[in-house]
């Protein structure tokens, strides 16, 4: 009687034990999946790998602070090459997978992907951030944390118009002049050119001659020499951050005089590196802050980044490592709310999830997110830096739905 | 009977111990203090596969498919040494490092697959890493063109020399920023390495 006691006991401390571990954290719940494309080695991976990096890391951040509701986010994530037959095939094992979501990556595999992935259901959260990207009932499933190309360009103009040209010598005299330098033949550089454009005229500039910049260009003294006849006040430079660099090397040495605007793939901690002295005075645009900046999560960021690469000096570390965050916290936000309304289907994490936000703060000098059924621009602020003496600073943000908000609602949207 | 009893309380208690000492047997339970950073040695390099040298622009008609820009592939295979010096076992769960040819970084590759390794023991694990002319080009092209051009040679003149050179073991292959993610119960620790192979 005594023994049989004893056994009960036993088996009601086992029991307890067992059903301590079925309740601990994590413990039962199935995790989420999400898929992660990179460019680790093509043509991209300069930016590419700082990117896939922080990915990893803002991860194992989200599962360290709860996950999803208490479930972890398992990573699948995949060097492409920027290739897209490479691309099409990872996809294809995401889905085999059951990934919830992915966080894919340059404009190649985004565009190559937004029908099927809009067939699919599967919300694509990218860091291809062209305004084509923006509209739900083209591309409904692809989403991105971060101002789009043609509202960065719009404000980078603007901002150059306000605070910039009112200390010219010919401010008032004449119309401002403005060109532009870009590959034609690039998706990714073309993307925003003809926002800029609309932009530029609605503000009363005179348009120069566009010049073909390769993104492989190395030396652009050709071009640079046909814009000194048009005599810009102001170029506009959407490359990459070699070409552009080659660009301000060049116009610096041959005199152009120029302002330089950029947007955000060729306005990063590498610019002042390959460019030297001709990166002073530049201004960009940049949705995020630069890493190190202190911003509210860039402590996270940065403890992350040395705790799971301390190989790579945080000197290496640049801004691509704080955009990755942006889209994988703005996600994992997107998941959160999802599964708190008991729908993580694909539709579910975008109607329930994406498109509850309203003024989302993430934190990381990221303008608030919203997106509603019908725009899926994230933000309306460009947020204008220059590099002055060694230091990316912040000088200007550009609220363009706040500015015009009939244009903003009626015109703008998807290009 | 009595017996019987006695016997399966006695054996309820070491399943219980067992539980709660979280894996039967083990020396020592792993904490902050104690948990050591596995070490990490490149032990071999090998072309796994090499095709020579070669590029296709779009504008050559195949003599079956469609035409594209395509490269030579050039596969190779990294065998690290992980040596566990703990005295308790350790799960590998993620390891990355980029690779060099002579001093360009050309690709960053990772591994996800686990493992365990017991106390004090040294496993292998055995990573490929995938290049191609195109890719390699491209990443040239975009990203080193200023430095190509510090060196007096070209993104052309670069490619045919790894190529070539690699297969025969000529070419300097560093592995650079290898960080292998480990964990220990709750425990994590990160190891880091770096190697050059020949």
């Amino acid at each position: 009687m005594n023994a049989k006691k004893g056994w009960a006991n036993v088996s009601i401390v086992v029991a307890l034990m067992v059903l301590g571990l079925v309740f601990s954290p994590f413990a039962g719940a199935a995790d989420i999946k999400i898929g992660a494309l990179n460019d680790m080695t093509g043509a991209t991976s300069d930016v590419g790998k700082d990117y896939a990096l922080g990915i990893a890391e803002a991860i194992h951040y989200i599962n360290d602070t709860g996950g999803i509701n208490g479930r972890k986010i398992k990573l699948y994530q995949f060097d492409y090459g920027y290739r897209i037959p490479e691309a099409l095939t990872k996809y294809n094992l995401f889905k085999r997978l059951k990934c919830a979501a992915i966080l894919g990556w340059g404009t190649g595999d985004t565009e190559a992907l937004a029908p099927t992935v809009a067939k699919d259901k599967i919300p694509y959260v990218s860091a291809s951030y062209s305004g084509h990207l923006c509209k739900p009932e083209k591309t409904p499933y692809n989403l991105f944390f971060s101002t789009d190309y043609s509202t960065q360009s719009r404000g980078l103009i603007t901002s150059w118009f306000d605070k910039k040209w009112p200390t010219k010598p010919d401010y008032g005299k004449r119309k401002p002049r403005i060109a532009m330098c870009y590959m034609f033949a690039s998706p990714f550089s073309s993307s925003s050119i003809k926002a800029a454009k609309d932009q530029a005229e609605m503000l009363g500039f005179e348009i120069g001659p566009d010049q073909d910049v390769s993104l492989f260009a190395i030396d652009t003294k050709s071009q640079i020499l046909s814009l000194k006849e048009f005599k810009p006040d102001v170029v506009l430079h959407t490359n990459t951050v070699m070409s552009v660099a080659a660009t301000l090397r060049d116009a610096y040495a041959l005199g152009l005089g120029a302002d330089n605007l950029i947007k955000c793939w060729g306005f990063d901690e590498n610019l002042p590196r390959l460019a030297g002295k001709a990166a002073e005075g530049a201004i960009g645009c940049a949705p995020w802050a630069f890493y190190g900046l202190d911003v509210p999560l860039m402590d996270k960021v940065m403890e992350y980044a040395k705790k799971y690469n301390p190989g790579i000096p945080q000197e290496k570390r640049t801004i691509h490592t704080v955009q990755a965050w942006a889209n994988a916290l703005g996600l994992a936000e997107a998941l959160k709310r999802a599964d708190k309304a008991g729908d993580l289907s694909g539709e579910g994490i975008l109607k329930k999830g994406f498109e509850t936000m309203r003024g989302y703060e993430i934190g990381l000098g990221i303008a608030p997110a919203t997106y509603t059924p019908t725009d899926h621009r994230s933000q309306s602020e460009a947020k204008i830096y220059e590099y002055k003496n060694g230091e990316f600073v912040l000088i200007d943000a550009v609220d363009l739905k706040a500015r015009w908000p009939e244009k903003w609602k009626n015109e703008w949207l998807g290009w | 009977m009595n017996k019987k009893n006695g016997l399966r309380i006695l054996l309820s208690v070491f399943l219980v111990a067992a539980l709660f000492s979280g894996c039967a047997g083990m020396a020592a339970k792993p904490t902050e203090q104690n948990f050591k950073a596995p070490v990490i040695t490149l032990d071999n390099m090998e072309v796994a596969h090499a095709f020579g040298y070669w590029y296709f622009s779009n504008k050559v008609e195949p003599t079956k498919g469609k035409p594209d820009n395509v490269g030579a592939p050039l596969d190779l295979a990294f065998t690290f040494n992980l040596e566990n010096p703990n005295p308790f076992p350790v799960q590998l769960e993620n390891l990355k490092f980029s690779v060099l040819f002579e001093d360009f970084e050309l690709n960053t590759v990772s591994t996800n697959a686990t493992q365990w390794i017991p106390p004090g023991a040294t496993n292998q694990v055995l990573v490929h890493a995938h290049f191609d002319v195109r890719q390699s080009l491209l990443s040239l092209l975009v990203t080193g063109g200023f430095k190509l051009k510090e060196k007096g040679t070209n993104a052309w003149a670069a490619l045919e020399k790894w190529w070539t050179g690699i297969p025969n073991y000529e070419i300097p292959v560093t592995v650079s920023s290898g960080a292998a993610v480990f964990k220990a119960g709750d425990m994590v620790k990160v190891a880091t390495f770096e190697a050059t192979f020949p």
